[in-house]
């Protein structure tokens, strides 16, 4: 298994929320790899990069925005909620919980406030790596 | 109106009597036992049997056929056909069929969209809409030529009837389609149930002072309800009807097993405010399902005995 | 335009189920306008077919590419060595452009991607509505610009039905009233006349139940 069956866990950002994001987040010796991707505006995240993300093993994605009311284009967040909602259904309807996905809204500061939110959504998916996703049945059989 | 056709509704109107018509769905089946015990309860007791072509878009027997069920029994059947089952080739076909049977009128509809029956995979056909067939029976029958202009060998002296909905938006437009109705053709018009009266009043008063109830005898079309359940599910979900709160209240008000006695009294004072109306020249009954109330209904109101 | 719609990844991935390389074909032109079959929708679908595959265990390679018009045969020509190098196509593009590929390409499996659905408008961000079935006899004039052969459930030349409430019709609460709007805007325009006008029976034969029509330019061959 790769990365010594680390679960990986991409996280998309708006930089208004935190300029940089800290790997280290994870805590210490938890089973996790974190990769960071800054966006100016979260509205920047596109369906395919969510889906390349995955593509590229994440066993999940997250993304963080501004607090709805607060972005500082207006309205980008609200089309990255509604861009990654579609992305969730797109990714249930091909047999990879959508749950993998989510979206949360961040009053600004710096990475270590996304801390108990990456806790909560490896909670929620568990901590099975992509890679074994194939021997499984399809998420919403399960 | 010309007095081309020969058919006994014509007739009754003619004279100036007060016409009453009643529903008759065809069952979901074959057996033609259904469609006579329906007529057995209707016979002496209103002028005419309007029977349904595929009513609400639920394949049934056909109207054609349960028609010539009701011409054996000697009953005078009012032949509803819509435009959306059948192109012009296949409706002028049917009318020429249908004459030859003894069905002597007809109801011009466009029928209630597949999409609500009972088969909404269907496709339409919609080939004409039914101000153009009433024009087409029209032309048979008075020019005895076919849509082609082809003339007929023998023509169909139907009594021509179209259908008018007092209760659809926009209202200022019925009246226009009415008059346009009128023009292509319609001898006689039914309503769609009749329960808001004030509506209805508007409506009538709209005709008369055009001069349209000179030109065309207005069927008011009047359902007895048997339930409070009933009342709000037309008021609701049934498009194109107009059912008051009050009346909805009414039927609510009263005990469960007396709601069908309150439905008859509505009715029967429906009927009474419909007679002194100025050009309401007669009643359509739709009791649908629930034709054994018609002859209660017509003796209550006091339309017996039928001429 | 032409609007179209993707179909359900299930259906797309049955269609591509026997092949082991697709070329994913979109157009830049209708269908990339109504986010059905562009460059974007090209790539999101390449992504979603590859994670899809991998999720069953089994292995698809998939080749992304766009033309500017798949309904014409001078853009298709591009997409030649691209085919050559995969087994079969699934083409975003409308039933047209489907066609256009399956004409040049004689020997390649083509699969259509998306449901064309009609010939439509953006009435408003993130809404299409159909508005012209392309009868061959176009009477908008008569109707104050807005067809009811297309946009009325029941195709009535004469009024409206009985089941007109609300200006909304009585087939879906979500859609207007063709005969609602006609009336409103010949009222607004000041046509009424129109409204009164005895509207005879279509003729049909300039539309598809003559059979497939075809539109011949002496004038553009030499
Ligand atoms: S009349 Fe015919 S061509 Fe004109 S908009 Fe309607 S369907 Fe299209
Ligand atoms: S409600 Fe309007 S659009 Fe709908 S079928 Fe009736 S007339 Fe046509």
């Amino acid at each position: 298994m790769r990365n010594g069956s680390k679960v990986k866990v991409t996280v998309f950002h708006c930089i208004n929320v935190f300029s940089e994001g800290d790997s280290r987040l994870a805590a210490k010796g938890e089973n996790v790899e974190l990769k960071f991707v800054r966006l100016p505006c979260s509205s920047l995240v596109k369906d395919v990069f969510l889906l390349r993300a995955f593509e590229a093993g994440a066993d999940a994605v997250v993304v963080l925005v501004c607090p709805e009311g607060a972005c500082r284009y207006v309205e980008g967040n609200l089309r990255a909620k509604k861009r990654v909602q579609w992305v969730r259904s797109l990714l249930d309807e091909i047999g990879m919980d959508g749950n993998r996905l989510a979206l949360f809204n961040l009053p600004p500061g710096d990475s270590s406030d996304a801390k108990p939110i990456i806790q909560k959504v490896l909670a929620q998916i568990g901590t099975t790596p992509q890679a074994e996703l194939s021997d499984r049945p399809p998420a919403g059989q399960a | 109106m010309t007095m081309e056709s020969t058919s006994r509704l014509q007739k009754i109107l003619s004279s100036g009597e007060f016409a009453v018509t009643a529903e008759c769905g065809p069952p979901r089946g074959v057996d033609p036992e259904i469609i006579r015990k329906k007529g057995e309860l209707l016979k002496g007791c209103v002028d005419a049997v309007n029977v349904t072509d595929n009513q609400t878009a639920i394949v049934r027997m056909s109207s054609i056929a349960a028609c010539a069920h009701l011409v054996d029994m000697g009953l005078e059947p009012v032949m509803q056909m819509v435009t959306r089952d059948r192109n012009r080739i296949a409706l002028q076909s049917d009318i020429m069929g249908a004459y030859s049977l003894g069905i002597k009128n007809i109801l011009c509809l466009t029928g209630d969209h597949q999409t609500f029956g009972s088969q909404p995979d269907a496709l339409n056909v919609f080939d004409i809409d039914s101000m153009n067939l009433v024009r087409t029976v029209k032309t048979m029958r008075e020019e005895g030529r076919d849509m082609s202009g082809f003339e007929l060998k023998g023509s169909p002296k139907m009594f021509i009837g179209a259908a008018a909905n007092p209760f659809a938006d926009p209202f200022e437009y019925r009246i226009i389609r009415l008059a346009k109705k009128i023009d292509a053709g319609a001898d006689f018009i039914q309503t769609q149930c009749v329960y808001n009266l004030d509506r209805f009043k508007q409506w009538m008063k709209m005709a008369v002072d055009e001069g349209l109830t000179e030109k065309v005898h207005i069927l008011a079309g009047v359902t007895p309800m048997k339930s409070a359940g009933m009342a709000r599910y037309m008021a609701k979900r049934v498009a194109g009807m107009d059912v008051p709160e009050n009346l909805i209240q009414r039927m609510g008000g009263v005990a469960k097993e007396k709601a069908p006695e309150e439905g008859l009294k509505i009715c029967l004072e429906t009927i009474a405010e419909l007679r002194e109306m100025e050009g309401v020249h007669g009643i359509h009954l739709m009791a649908i399902e629930w034709e054994e109330v018609v002859g209660e209904i017509v003796a209550g109101a006091g339309l017996m005995p039928r001429p | 335009m032409i609007v179209a719609e993707q179909k359900p990844m299930a259906e797309i991935k049955e269609l591509v189920a026997p092949y082991k390389k697709v070329l994913i074909l979109g157009c830049g032109t209708c269908v990339k306008t109504c986010f059905a079959g562009g460059e974007d929708e090209v790539a999101v679908m390449a992504s979603a077919l590859r994670l899809a595959f991998k999720v069953d265990g089994k292995e698809i390679h998939v080749e992304e590419q766009t033309v500017e018009r798949q309904c014409e045969d001078e853009f298709i020509q591009e997409s030649a060595p691209a085919i050559a190098r995969n087994e079969a196509v699934l083409s975003l593009a409308c039933g047209a452009g489907v066609q256009a590929m399956a004409r040049r390409f004689k020997s390649t499996p083509l699969l259509p991607g998306v449901n064309t659905t009609f010939i439509g408008v953006l009435e408003k961000p993130g809404l299409f509505t159909e508005e012209c079935s392309g009868c061959g006899d176009c009477k908008l004039a008569v109707f104050g610009g807005i067809c009811p052969f297309t946009r009325c459930a029941k195709k009535l030349l004469n009024g409206p039905c009985g089941g007109s409430q609300n200006g909304k019709c009585e087939v879906s609460a979500e859609t207007d009233c063709a005969w609602h709007l006609i009336i409103e805007r010949l009222t607004a325009l000041g046509q009424m006349d129109n409204l009164r006008t005895y509207i005879p029976p279509k003729n049909w034969r300039a539309s598809l139940a003559a059979g497939p029509r075809r539109l011949f330019r002496e004038d553009h061959v030499i």
